[in-house]
């Protein structure tokens, strides 16, 4: 079994946000960088599979020198070889390129199984996976939670609206992107964060494998207005309900 | 009917566009719309395949010659988008909130900032965050229906549903948290805080000292040393806001709190503090609720 | 005629008598080098570990503590009465060792008798009163274990043998000294040097000289048979503590109190962390095991354990013991202790610090942590890899973003160290003090005396990481390492000359720990730190009355002794304390310690619930604290205790806030 699995490195949520000089990214000072929570449920996935039927697991990252740190922890994890895409503008890519690059990368090593997050929690545009399994022309199931492997074929639970699950079988090759709840990502142990520093790290430019261009581009990044913004409100019980309900309406999607 | 629909409507009437509508659904029950539904029937198609579903929008997409596909940023909408977006080559837009100077609005990292795409592909794909778009009023209109039928299998294999176990709950899955802390004061006025989370379709949660005291199950317990949770909607009834708790909550998309005192540390998080006697205040606001 | 007696007197002293007599000894003593020696090879299954350094003096100090009975008489009445037996054991030791002495060596070889006229008149009543004592001693234990206390000792056949034997021994030898004078000292004065034995021999005088000869003859042999039961029984029974704890004051840790071992985590040869298996353990951990005579003192105050939780530390060494000693002792640690037992334990170092046979538990159980999470990676729940993952990432258990550290800090007039290095102290803030808005008043309250006093005060802002210490109590110690090693080179880097700390387990992580990482920086707690600041007189306090009772943390009491200057502190402050029942070296945990802050508390009931619940019992307005987990542990148990209206949680440095003279205003 020959295993994928596409991680990215993203700020923490709770990091101090700042516009970078263009005005079209965040600033990457005082941001804590970590795995993009979607993809250690990816990792943990694809090293479970792993282990139930051998092979060799590889994990891919597209991003600057840093995202090596992020890497560490994916074959501390129980990945075996890591491919680092360097890309110090990989913030710039559109999903459409990032998907480009991975299937450049998948097309000739024929793997069985891709596993990556259903979406980035930075970007949080939820097509990468899809659009790099419809470049390759493999099936691709999003948002699972369940994953068993068995007799040459993959059954998922895939995570629907209002609590309920479809069970959905396919073949592989396949890719499937990866929910909360698919499962507990272990924390690495001594001796593989060890072993995890001599495993296989092969650069390649990005410039080898991006042979698209984008389609679309960030024109702005901002801070939106303050929801609330910390807003107090006092007085009749009555006039509160109705002044929280309108706020409710107007800023979020609960009472839609 | 399938929530959303609406604010696909709202979305083509706030840009002002002709529009045509994909649906699968029945002849029984269609949308109040004033344009052409190219109606897949439900029997035939209703399991979501999404090979199959893509070929059918495509023929569609063919004949109406769209400037702009939108879905909702569903399960459905975020699984089926980008392959058809794949299939036109055209760039997609995920989870719209906004629409300004004719350029789709995103948030970025939990909300915290928001992005303006371009598109540069001739053909623009997006997803619509749900509720981010809905109609002033009612919806009125007949739509005139084309019925479409699907051909081939596709390569998936849908294999039936799974339902969530009753009585279970997971706080992490939660769309709606309201909370319960000591300030409610007595063990049975969690029935008031449930019964305003149950009025927002949402599980109550609980803090440390609540749990504590065996007013509400382990399970129940949002902070650092129970779960942290990040719904679209929290709503902190009477508490104070201890470090863990607020550790286990403040992912939360919009905070709302409910407290006495206004000076309680859970203010600094939350984006509405209710300064009133939770006791008083829950019960009005869940009866206005269950009355919309 | 001089004050004597004939030793041996109607049992002879020919070769009848020495040679069994000695035959016996020798086998008595075979048996018990072997019984040792079966154990010895027990004990050196475990890893080697330095416990002789400095031996003279270690000698020396465990020869005090076990004349004195310093640890035995911790707990008064128990204690009392295991000190007067074991006081009166050793008279009647040297007495019976200066009789074979002159029998068998100095009267036999030299003809020097030194049992005569005065001195042998001391030596008779000596033993006389010491055979009384001893008997009372072991009446009253005996009272207390089968009867007073019977439902909460477990008592085996051990303690019934051990009651038995020795009162046996006791009671023959009076027999054997009533007869003996009943024929050979009844209406001499020198009886009266006897008073005990006097009392035996009136009871018994009518038997008749010969049966009483008979009698005489008959519970010598038996008594000299009791005692070699006796020295046989050391190995295999609880009597090994005589020897196993006498020797575990020698192979004492001799401090930093509560200072961990440092793992070598870069050694490529190591294959395994922690301790799983026996050959995990020291041998000092394994001799512990052999120390432990159940006397549940440890078990009495474990927080764990009295809020009915899976953990007793007596139990733990039990089952480590029971491991040691099997036929094959290659079962796993951690499953037989328990993950649930192992996970429980706050660190409080309660057990320890009371265990009178001087068993290390709680490096025993952090041993096992480390296994499971630097193996396995298995922690007490996912809340607690969260908080693991979180401190990775950001620095912080808490999950708050790191550049935000040093925002509580703002408008107070204090830089951070990369803004102005020159300062008199690094306050190293913690993560608690750093982000919690109820600890954050802490932090403002420390500073504004600081600045009362005159004191240029530097943060490390968010160049500052948790200090690792719940984590490393967990069991990380990986994570605790890269934690530390980045705040010594942080702290390094500005040439800091003293650092000060309001968090205790800051204080105890830096001060101890962090030496073996390399800090050499003078680390001082803000209790002594403001101490001092007042008894100088650089600071100065209104006093303004209130009453209080004041909690002392494990960190800062048990870990560090400091009990006296808070106390000071708050005498100074106006404040009257009020103890509560267990306080300074007997403190109840507030359930937060090693690592447990970390942890949702899911089994048995709420340790802080019941600390709250003690401190309403001393009737005080104000609970004083001095640490930040006990101060969110108190908020949280006033609320769960339901007391939040008449008991309020405060940190000292905020009591002393409110009663500051600013300089201007000294006159």
């Amino acid at each position: 079994m020959n295993i994928l699995v596409c991680i990215k490195q993203v700020p923490d949520m709770e990091s101090k946000f700042n516009v970078n000089g263009e005005g079209s990214w965040y600033d990457s000072a005082d941001l804590a960088w970590r795995m993009n929570e979607y993809d250690e449920y990816a990792v943990e996935q694809a090293v479970q599979l792993k282990e139930q039927a051998g092979g060799d697991l590889t994990v891919l990252c597209i991003g600057p020198e840093r995202v090596k740190e992020t890497m560490k922890k994916a074959l501390a994890m129980g990945c075996d070889r890591g491919v680092h895409v360097a890309d110090d503008d990989s913030f710039k890519k559109d999903p459409f390129s990032i998907a480009s690059i991975i299937a450049e990368h998948a097309k000739v090593k024929s793997y069985d199984v891709i596993f990556t997050g259903m979406q980035s929690q930075d970007r949080g545009s939820a097509q990468v996976g899809v659009l790099a399994a419809e470049t390759l022309g493999i099936p691709s199931v999003t948002t699972i939670v369940g994953f068993v492997f068995e007799g040459g074929k993959i059954t998922v639970k895939r995570e629907l609206e209002g609590g309920v699950k479809a069970v959905v079988k396919l073949p592989v090759p396949a890719l499937v992107t990866c929910q909360l709840g698919l499962n507990t990502p272990r924390y690495p142990t001594l001796p593989n964060i060890m072993k995890a520093k001599k495993k296989e790290m092969l650069t390649v430019p990005v410039a080898e494998l991006l042979k698209t261009s984008a389609v679309q581009e960030t024109k702005t990044i901002y801070f939106p207005e303050k929801k609330g913004g910390g807003l107090i409100l006092e007085g009749d019980i009555g006039e509160l309900a109705d002044k929280l309900i309108k706020i409710l309406k107007d800023k979020t999607a609960v009472l839609a | 009917m399938q929530g959303g629909v609406y604010d696909l409507i709202a979305f083509a009437n706030k840009v002002g566009a002709e529009s045509a509508m994909f649906l699968v659904g029945s002849d029984g029950e269609l949308p109040k719309y004033e344009g052409t539904v190219y109606l897949a029937d439900v029997a035939a198609c209703g399991e979501y395949n999404p090979d199959v579903h893509k070929q059918l929008l495509l023929e569609i997409i063919a004949k109406v010659k769209p400037d702009m596909v939108i879905f909702c940023h569903s399960s459905y909408g975020w699984d089926l988008a980008p392959r058809v977006a794949n299939a036109l080559k055209a760039g997609q837009v995920s989870e719209v909130v906004d629409f300004v100077d004719g350029l789709p609005v995103v948030p970025v990292c939990n909300s915290k900032l928001r992005r303006k795409v371009a598109v540069t592909t001739a053909t623009t794909v997006l997803t619509l965050q749900a509720g981010a778009f809905s109609l002033a009023d009612d919806p009125t209109g007949t739509p005139t229906v084309e019925k479409i039928s699907a051909g081939g299998t596709g390569r998936i294999e849908f294999a039936g549903y799974e339902y969530a176990e009753k009585g279970g709950v997971d706080l992490t899955k939660a769309a709606v948290i309201v909370s319960a802390g000591r300030g409610i004061g007595k063990p049975e006025n969690i029935a008031i805080v449930a019964g305003l989370a149950k009025a927002l379709k949402g599980e109550y949660g609980a803090s440390r000292p609540v749990v504590d005291a065996e007013w509400a199950e382990h399970n129940r317990q949002v902070g650092t040393t129970g779960q942290t949770v990040s719904p679209k909607l929290y709503v902190a009834c009477g508490i104070s806001g201890a470090i863990q708790h607020l550790a286990g909550m403040k992912k939360s998309e919009f905070i709302v709190a409910i407290n006495t005192d206004k000076d309680a540390p859970i203010g600094e998080v939350a984006d509405v503090l209710v300064v009133a006697d939770l006791k008083q205040f829950i019960p009005v606001l869940t009866e206005k609720i269950e009355a919309m | 005629m001089e004050a004597t007696r004939e030793i041996y007197w109607n049992v002879g002293h020919g070769w009848t008598t020495l040679v069994p007599m000695y035959l016996l000894t020798i086998a008595a003593i075979g048996v018990l080098v072997y019984g040792g020696m079966q154990r010895l090879k027990v004990y050196r299954l475990g890893k080697p570990i330095d416990r002789t350094d400095d031996l003279w003096q270690r000698i020396v100090d465990a020869t005090v503590t076990v004349l004195r009975q310093a640890k035995v008489i911790r707990v008064r009445w128990p204690g009392l009465a295991h000190g007067a037996f074991f006081w009166s054991f050793v008279v009647l030791f040297i007495g019976t060792a200066l009789i074979v002495l002159q029998a068998d060596f100095t009267d036999l070889l030299f003809d020097i008798k030194f049992l005569k006229g005065t001195f042998y008149k001391i030596f008779s009543i000596s033993l006389d009163i010491a055979g009384l004592v001893a008997l009372l001693g072991l009446g009253a234990l005996f009272v207390r274990r089968y009867l007073l206390q019977a439902s909460t000792l477990e008592s085996t056949w051990n303690d019934a043998f051990m009651h038995g034997l020795l009162f046996l021994i006791l009671l023959t030898g009076f027999v054997i000294e009533g007869a003996r004078m009943a024929v050979t000292e009844l209406g001499t004065p020198l009886s009266y040097w006897s008073p005990v034995g006097l009392v035996f021999a009136k009871a018994m005088a009518g038997i008749g000289g010969t049966g009483l000869q008979q009698l005489h003859v008959f519970t010598w042999w038996f008594h000299l048979l009791l005692v070699m039961v006796f020295i046989i029984s050391i190995p295999f029974t609880k009597f090994r503590h005589i020897v196993t704890i006498a020797a575990n004051m020698v192979l004492a840790d001799r401090g930093p109190i509560g200072k961990l071992q440092t793992i070598e985590l870069e050694n490529e040869e190591t294959e395994n962390f922690g301790a799983v298996h026996l050959a995990d353990l020291t041998w000092k951990d394994i001799f512990d095991t052999d120390a432990c005579i159940k006397c549940q003192r440890c078990q009495d105050r474990c927080p764990a354990y009295t809020t009915d939780k899976p953990l007793s530390p007596m139990k733990v060494i039990d089952d480590l013991g029971r491991v040691a000693f099997s036929p094959v002792p290659d079962a796993n640690l951690i499953e037989t202790v328990g993950r649930d037992a192992l996970w429980s334990c706050t660190t409080c170092r309660a057990c320890q610090d009371i265990c009178p046979a001087g068993i290390e538990h709680v490096g025993k159980i952090v041993e096992m942590r480390r296994n499971l999470v630097l193996m396995e990676g298995e922690f007490p729940g996912d809340e607690v890899m969260t908080a693991m993952e979180a401190t990775e990432v950001n620095g912080n258990p808490l999950g708050m973003g790191y550049a935000s550290r040093g925002d509580w800090a703002e408008n107070l007039g204090i830089k951070t160290l990369a803004e102005e290095p020159e300062v008199d102290i690094l306050y190293f803030v913690g993560c608690y003090a750093s982000f919690d808005k109820r600890n954050i008043a802490v932090a403002r309250s420390f500073v504004s005396l600081c600045q009362a006093a005159g004191i240029k005060v530097g943060i490390l802002g968010k160049e500052e990481k948790c200090c690792g210490e719940p984590m490393r109590k967990m069991g990380n110690e990986y994570l605790y390492q890269s934690q530390a090693m980045e705040n010594i080179e942080t702290i390094k880097a500005y040439g800091v000359k003293k650092i000060v700390t309001t968090c205790p387990h800051c204080y105890n992580t830096l001060e101890k720990d962090y030496r073996d990482l390399g800090l050499e920086t003078e680390v001082v707690s803000y209790v002594v730190f403001l101490e001092q600041l007042v008894a100088s007189g650089r600071l100065q306090l209104k006093t303004d009355g209130f009453s209080c009772t004041y909690h002392d943390s494990c960190y800062l009491g048990r870990h560090n002794g400091i009990y006296q200057p808070p106390r000071a502190l708050i005498a100074r402050a106006g404040g009257v304390v009020t103890e509560m029942a267990r306080n300074r070296d007997q403190a109840f945990c507030c359930s937060a310690g090693g690592g447990r802050i970390l942890a949702e508390e899911k089994m048995g009931s709420r340790i802080n619930i019941k600390r709250v619940q003690m401190a309403t019992e001393a009737k005080a307005a104000v609970l004083v604290s001095n640490c930040p987990f006990c101060l969110t542990m108190f908020e949280d148990g006033v609320k769960g205790a339901g007391v939040e209206e008449s008991l309020r949680p405060r940190d000292i440095a905020e009591i002393l806030a409110e009663r500051i003279v600013q300089p201007a205003a000294r006159g």
